[in-house]
């Protein structure tokens, strides 16, 4: 895969992760509300999950092109 | 410019400290806003680099707006720091103002500027460990914890309690049951009385040490500057009813959807436009994901530590309260203050090296004059001298830059990126100014005025598009590293 189209895919994800987390809170029946191990999904996702998967992704990227 | 300067610019201490104090308060919208503050720079960093465009007077001037508004809400930061520690908020404002002056000019700028930002999250970083080892508790526990109390009460350690605390801004309590209010300064009291109908306005003022006693549902409007002094063990005024209304806001559902994507675009948007490409890359490119990610999560991280410990830290909006107030409740008054200290030192710091950032980034825009980062100087601390809300101030600088500077950098000529500009300027605008056009502006227009960039940034991008070869399309270009 090409440098530009890494780098799309890449920010497609970052974006598809960012949108995560009002989904969770704001969609019909409320999954982010769900506890786990005594703290809300929103929560686990939006400050561990997808900062984590995030970076990773990030640093991939950056790690890997050269321009 | 290198991946740690490229993030120096986003580091702003305004952007942690209010993350931290609306973790702390319950805020319903910082589970997105705290996920967006890390993934908006990353995707910045990302993005395709683009070929500058000329000259863009409206962009130029664009970036001189947005980035004093910016600065003036890393001022505010500084105006709560004074009045925390005694002071008045222009001591802060001055002090801050000066360094921001100052520093650019020290023969060691561009090395501060390269380290400094990952030492001030380290030192951000230290303290609140300090804080989780005393209590003994990991973040996700202190979450719990939080989650799980009853009511919201003062601490009979709380400063609200003992010697009382003063409010940085004008503030409206909202009290859920009955309680005595002492003011520790005089002034004028205003006082709205629900249990009638209709309700009932009274004006008390109010000498130092005399008491108001408030009844459910009432609500007290209180100037900037006011101290006052409330009664261990009742519930704190404004915050939620509960633990659990804490963990999940009630106020929380659909309607917000609107509100939320426009703080999203905001964050993405002037992301786009503050965070430059980097020309660094391999290994030490890999730093700049790690030092936004350990900011944001320090950030977090004491609004959850301050949320468990001492839910009173949020009332009355100081920015500073949870890194000021926490470590001395956690860890006694001596260490306490040292490590409160240290916390302080990192924003310091970080309002140092973003402010370097700034100005960096304004003589790419709009030229490398000193006079002119000298006028955004002075324009952001008369912006802070007004004691505004800082996030309202942080979101209009974002977005800003989202809808007029944004659009410039994307274009591939220069008529198409004055075009671009324009109309997200002139949409901006036009949307920020509503309230004052329109005072009665419909619920559903309200995302739109809080987030103008929401619909500005759109706008302007597709007309820069419209007007010249799509950029990106397809083939990559050379962003400029300083555009």
């Amino acid at each position: 895969m090409s440098v530009p189209r890494r780098r799309r895919a890449a920010i497609v994800a970052l974006l598809v992760l960012l949108a995560g987390a009002p989904l969770l809170a704001l969609a019909p029946a409320v999954p982010g509300a769900v506890r786990v191990a005594g703290v809300s999904l929103l929560w686990w996702y939006s400050a561990l999950v997808a900062p984590v998967l995030a970076t990773g992704i990030a640093i991939a990227c950056l790690v890997r092109d050269r321009e | 410019m290198t991946a740690p300067v490229a993030v120096a610019v986003w580091l702003q201490p305004v952007l942690l400290t209010v993350l931290a104090l609306r973790v702390a308060a319950g805020d319903a919208e910082v589970p997105w806003l705290a996920l967006g503050a890390l993934i908006a720079p990353l995707v910045a960093l990302l993005a395709p680099t683009r070929r500058r465009a000329g000259s863009n007077p409206i962009a130029a001037a664009a970036a001189t707006l947005a980035l004093a508004m910016v600065l003036a809400a890393d001022f505010v930061v500084a105006a709560d720091a004074a009045t925390l520690l005694g002071g008045t908020p222009w001591h802060g404002v001055g002090l801050a103002a000066g360094l921001t002056l100052l520093m650019p000019l020290l023969p060691a700028s561009r090395w501060i500027g390269t380290l400094a930002p990952a030492v001030a999250v380290v030192a951000l970083l230290l303290p609140l460990t300090a804080v989780a080892l005393a209590m003994g508790t990991a973040p996700w526990s202190a979450w719990s914890h939080g989650s799980l109390r009853a009511a919201l009460t003062f601490p009979e350690a709380s400063e609200w309690v003992v010697d009382g605390e003063r409010f940085p801004r004008p503030a409206r309590l909202t009290f859920t049951e009955g309680q005595r209010v002492t003011a520790l300064t005089a002034g004028m009291y205003r006082v709205v009385e629900r249990d009638v109908t209709p309700p009932t306005v009274r004006q008390w003022r109010l000498g130092a040490g005399e008491a108001l006693t408030l009844r459910p549902g009432d609500e007290l409007s209180i100037e900037a500057g006011a101290r006052l002094r409330f009664d261990a063990g009742r519930r704190v005024p404004g915050a939620p009813a509960s633990g659990i209304a804490w963990a999940d806001a009630p106020g929380r559902g659909p309607a917000m959807l609107p509100g939320a994507l426009g703080a999203l675009v905001t964050l993405v948007g002037g992301a786009l436009a503050l965070v430059p490409a980097t020309r660094q890359w391999g290994l030490p490119a890999a730093g700049a994901p790690l030092v936004l990610m350990a900011a944001v999560a320090t950030a977090v991280g004491w609004g959850v530590y301050a949320a468990a410990a001492a839910p009173d830290l949020a009332l009355g909006g100081s920015l500073l309260a949870p890194l000021l107030r926490l470590p001395p409740r956690a860890l006694g008054a001596r260490t306490g203050d040292a490590v409160a200290a240290l916390a302080l030192g990192a924003v310091g710091v970080l309002l140092v090296t973003a402010a370097m950032a700034l100005r960096r980034r304004l003589a790419a825009t709009a030229g490398p004059r000193r006079a002119v980062w000298a006028a955004v100087v002075g324009l952001a601390a008369m912006l802070a001298a007004w004691s505004p809300d800082p996030w309202r101030l942080l979101v209009l600088g974002l977005g800003l830059a989202a809808a007029v500077w944004t659009p410039s950098l994307l274009a591939s000529h220069r008529a198409a990126a004055l075009a671009g500009s324009g109309v997200g300027a002139v949409v901006f605008v036009g949307l920020s100014g509503l309230p004052l056009l329109a005072p009665g502006v419909e619920a559903w227009l309200d995302a739109l005025v809080r987030y103008p960039a929401l619909v500005a940034m759109p706008l302007g991008w597709a007309t820069a598009r419209a007007l010249g070869d799509p950029a990106g399309a397809g083939r990559p270009r050379a962003r400029r590293a300083a555009q």
